[in-house]
């Protein structure tokens, strides 16, 4: 039976559904459809400009069954890359749309390399159609993704990025942006996260003269925060087991079944992503080949350049930055930095975080000077008003921490007299340098001013300039000796009470004790003991002396108590020691808590105040954080919510105002009278207005009259 | 789960090494003394929020006793530094360099380490640029206080540990010249100490290793 409504060949879509399922007994109408195509394009080729919807949707059919076809649609692909071609910027916006639609389709089955359709789409965004290019660009990311998803197929990448490269060159505004649009997000999504990439955004994208070019390669440098993407691990948490219960008692069907299956495998893959480790990156200003030369570059553009200021204060922290992290010498920097310091300056705060960014170990003090003069004479003074003292006291203390030798003794103790000045935020901030110079170099503080000595400012070394701090042993980990001895003596009296053969060795002082006993042994024993146990030995010494029984926490405190009072021979006898535990075993990580412990008591030690808090070594410190900066110590005026807490807060223990109820027992029916309260006016209208008695003579006369009328009525 | 009282590194499996190392270099004489490094990879460690350490520790035995010295020295210790046969520039010298870029990083190149005295210190990066500094290797200070050989001495025996653009750094800790327990004295101290400087201690390594020059490297974790 012949089908005498064969539609067909007008209804492509139901086509494309039958040619998808049986390629073989439909190559008759795709044929049909493919010279249909033909024509169609030759009579679309005179007149380009036109929008022709049946060419639209005959590329769509066939690049849709390409896949099916593949002999007779060789030259498909390349039938649409050259009409882009030839007619780039005179096509329509939407036919050019449908044609790279098209290209795209035939680019995920992979009949189209990348690099071909790469080059046709930089090609493309030079026209003027914005949809079309934020198409493309977003074409062009994942499609690089899609690439590098399984594996990373290193020839290909570096073509593409070759290539990608000389698009950063370009003159073309458009296609340049685009070149580094593309390169900063596939950095950021760890596709292309080498040093490659880093350094042509530095080399080319930071002196575009392209400004837009140029801000976006700054901000990338910048651009920390932004990196750390909220991980969305908690809401594709699964849990296997909740699924596989319910399935239990559900029905059982085979689209549960499957779907348990699912939620496993799900759990399974959540399971081995956490169990591996995270992997870390280098930001990019690490990955930078030549820091120097990159910073001094930039450094001419900012002073060469009238670009505006937000665009000079982002180069300018992009140098600092680097300056800072790579330890670099750029000493034309500091006076350029000092010019603009400034009270009244806009974005002030920024230019001081530069200001102490760019300080490092290694600066001399005298290239500094001119910032920190100028800091002190521009803010740091009675005339202006507290919070720029504050502030500048910060930039003052943020630079020190990074360079201590920046500031003169005299600076300093100037600088440290604002301890007692009557505005806290200004006292605040001083004594918050007088803190970092407690722990840097306290022989710059006036004496009272250093505080109480405590065991860690023994070990405290300053710096002079260019100075490294050379250690040959591993700090605080003599305790671990004295600690591992006492443990190991204490075993030792006690094996020894039980044999009791205490009495008869002389040599044994027997400090014994019937609920704790140590027994300090000298190095006579049998096994064989090393030099570092006599070291010990000296310094349990004088509580041995005492003769007295010392539970074992009493005689560590002793040990402690006699350190205060260490000679510099016995330091050395100290590091002595150190030395020899680091040389003989390896540390476990219990060792290692033993000694991050014993640190923080050698701060405590000597200090007299109980409520010492151990001060933070700065942690991630490669950056100045601006809030340090700006912090200002001040009771801040409320705000709404602060307010409001306050409120609640004084609300919580008192009764509520108002209406009281007065019942005793709250589940209790209230009476008629406090129920009317609640009914509305006209229903009890009558009542409310209540009764009013009638007084003797109005009765009287009511009577009087009741009694004529039954009378009239008789 | 690893009973964590134990040490990572057991003192045997660091003997065997040692002897490994050595025994290697004996099979197979090379035409120079080999330096024997470990190779420390991290994990969970991120650069980016973490702090990026660095330290410097000194061993007791010279790791590599071939190391170039040059004293960049005032008067008195250039003298010194004569009598005692110890490469040594002035002010003048460094100044002659004229901060010529090539000059520089040949100076650079020369040796391996330099020490410049106080009152010349700070004017090294004025005068010489970023030269030295972009190869690693700023002067250390030398004071009129210290005797120069000793100070020479520590220069060659002290080791840096820093990390750079990959997660793993490798450092030199002796020489195949040395005896084995020489070498696994030097091995602890800089295991002790790198482990020290990491903010997780032992959870932060996932590798160490050891090597001579040329010959295969050993697992030690």
């Amino acid at each position: 039976m012949v089908r005498h409504n064969n539609q067909l060949p007008n209804n492509l879509t139901q086509l494309q559904n039958l040619v998808k399922r049986d390629p073989d007994s439909y190559k008759d109408e795709f044929r049909q459809q493919l010279a249909h195509f033909e024509t169609t394009l030759e009579i679309f080729n005179l007149n380009p400009t036109q929008y022709s919807k049946k060419l639209d949707e005959q590329a769509m059919f066939l690049a849709q069954v390409t896949q099916c076809y593949q002999n007779d649609m060789k030259t498909f692909p390349q039938k649409i890359v050259d009409i882009l071609k030839t007619h780039n910027t005179v096509l329509h916006n939407d036919m050019r749309l449908a044609l790279c639609k098209c290209l795209i389709l035939l680019r995920n089955k992979n009949f189209v390399s990348a690099f071909d359709l790469l080059e046709i789409f930089f090609f493309l965004i030079k026209c003027q159609d914005k949809n079309l290019r934020e198409y493309l660009k977003t074409h062009i990311i994942t499609d690089i993704k899609n690439m590098n998803m399984k594996h990373k197929d290193m020839k290909l990448n570096s073509t593409l990025q070759n290539f990608i490269f000389t698009m950063l060159r370009d003159t073309n505004v458009k296609t340049s942006k685009l070149a580094v649009d593309i390169l900063i997000e596939l950095y950021h999504k760890n596709i292309w996260n080498d040093h490659k990439t880093v350094n042509i955004i530095a080399d080319i994208g930071c002196f575009s003269k392209v400004t837009k070019v140029m801000v976006a390669s700054l901000k990338f440098f910048l651009s920390r925060e932004e990196e750390e993407k909220p991980d969305s691990d908690s809401e594709d948490e699964v849990d296997p087991r909740d699924t596989m219960i319910s399935n239990k008692f559900n029905k059982k069907t085979r689209k549960r079944e499957k779907m348990v299956d699912k939620v496993k495998k799900i759990a399974k893959k959540i399971k081995k992503r956490k169990e591996k480790a995270p992997i870390f990156n280098f930001s990019a200003l690490h990955l930078i080949n030549n820091p120097q030369g990159f910073a001094e570059k930039l450094f001419k553009q900012v002073e060469a350049s009238n670009d505006r200021f937000e665009v000079k204060l982002m180069t300018l922290d992009v140098i600092s930055r680097l300056i800072g992290l790579h330890n670099l010498f750029l000493f034309n920097y500091y006076p350029f930095i000092a010019r603009l310091l400034m009270p009244h300056q806009r974005e002030v705060t920024r230019i001081l975080q530069f200001a102490a960014q760019s300080a490092h170990e290694l600066v001399p003090p005298e290239v500094i000077e001119p910032v920190m003069k100028s800091i002190a004479n521009n803010f740091i003074t009675e005339r202006n008003s507290t919070d720029v003292m504050a502030v500048g006291l910060n930039a003052v203390r943020e630079i020190c921490a990074r360079c201590p030798l920046a500031v003169t003794e005299d600076l300093l103790q100037d600088l440290v007299q604002y301890k007692t000045y009557k505005e806290k935020s200004v006292m605040m901030a001083a004594r918050s340098l007088i803190q970092l110079y407690r722990q840097s170099m306290p022989k710059m503080l006036h004496k009272k001013d250093r505080g109480r000595p405590s065991e860690a400012s023994l070990d405290l070394k300053t710096k002079q300039y260019g100075e490294m701090d050379i250690k040959d042993y591993v700090p605080g980990s003599e305790v671990l000796l004295e600690k591992e001895d006492i443990t190991e003596n204490a075993k030792k009296g006690v094996r020894k009470l039980k044999k009791k053969v205490a009495e008869s060795d002389d040599e044994w002082v027997d400090v014994a004790s019937s609920d704790s006993e140590i027994n300090i042994s000298d190095s006579d024993e049998s096994e064989p003991e090393t030099e570092e146990d006599e070291a010990e030995e000296k310094k349990v010494d004088p509580s041995e002396k005492n003769g007295e029984n010392i539970p074992p926490t009493v005689e560590n405190r002793k040990i402690l108590k006699g350190k205060r009072k260490l000679t510099a021979e016995e330091i050395q006898e100290k590091i002595k020691t150190a030395r020899e535990v680091a040389m003989d075993k390896i540390f476990t990580d219990e060792d290692f808590k033993r000694i991050e412990a014993a640190q923080i008591k050698k701060h405590i030690t000597g200090v007299k105040r109980k409520s010492v808090a151990v001060e933070e070594e700065d942690e991630s410190s490669e950056l100045v954080k601006l809030a340090d900066i700006e912090n200002i110590y001040k009771k801040r005026k409320h705000d709404k919510n602060a307010r409001l807490e306050s409120v609640l807060k004084g609300r919580e223990e008192r009764e509520k105002f108002g209406y009281k109820d007065r019942r005793k027992n709250a589940n209790c029916s209230k009476t008629n009278r406090e129920k009317r309260k609640t009914k509305s006016y006209q229903m009890v209208k009558h009542k409310a207005r209540g009764k009013i008695k009638r007084s003797f003579k109005e009765k009287q006369v009511a009577f009087r009259n009741y009694l004529i009328k039954q009378k009239k009525m008789m | 789960m690893k009973k964590m009282t134990w040490s990572k590194v057991s003192r045997d499996t660091l003997y065997e090494c040692v002897n490994a190392v050595l025994d290697a270099s004996k099979e197979k004489k090379r035409n120079f003394l080999e330096t024997v490094e470990i190779q420390i990879g991290l994990k969970n460690y991120d650069p980016q929020k973490d702090k990026r350490f660095s330290g410097t520790v000194k061993l007791k035995y010279i790791p590599r006793p071939k190391m170039q010295v040059c004293v960049l020295g005032d008067q008195q210790h250039c003298d010194e530094a004569k009598s005692l046969t110890v490469p040594c520039m002035d002010a003048e010298a460094l100044k002659k360099l004229n901060k010529n870029k090539k000059l520089i990083k040949k100076l650079a190149k020369k040796y391996d380490a330099f020490l410049a005295s106080e009152s010349l210190i700070k004017q090294i990066p004025r005068l010489l640029g970023p030269g030295l500094n972009k190869a690693g290797k700023f002067p250390g200070l030398l004071s009129h206080q210290e005797s120069m050989t000793q100070k020479i001495d520590e220069v060659k025996a002290t080791i840096k540990f820093q990390m750079k653009k990959v997660l793993c750094l490798s450092v030199a800790v002796g020489h195949v010249g040395m005896s084995p327990d020489e070498l696994a004295q030097n091995v602890h101290l800089s295991i002790n100490f790198l482990v020290s400087l990491l903010k997780k201690h032992w959870q932060n390594v996932r590798s160490l290793h050891m090597k001579s020059t040329m010959g295969p490297p050993q697992r030690l974790y």
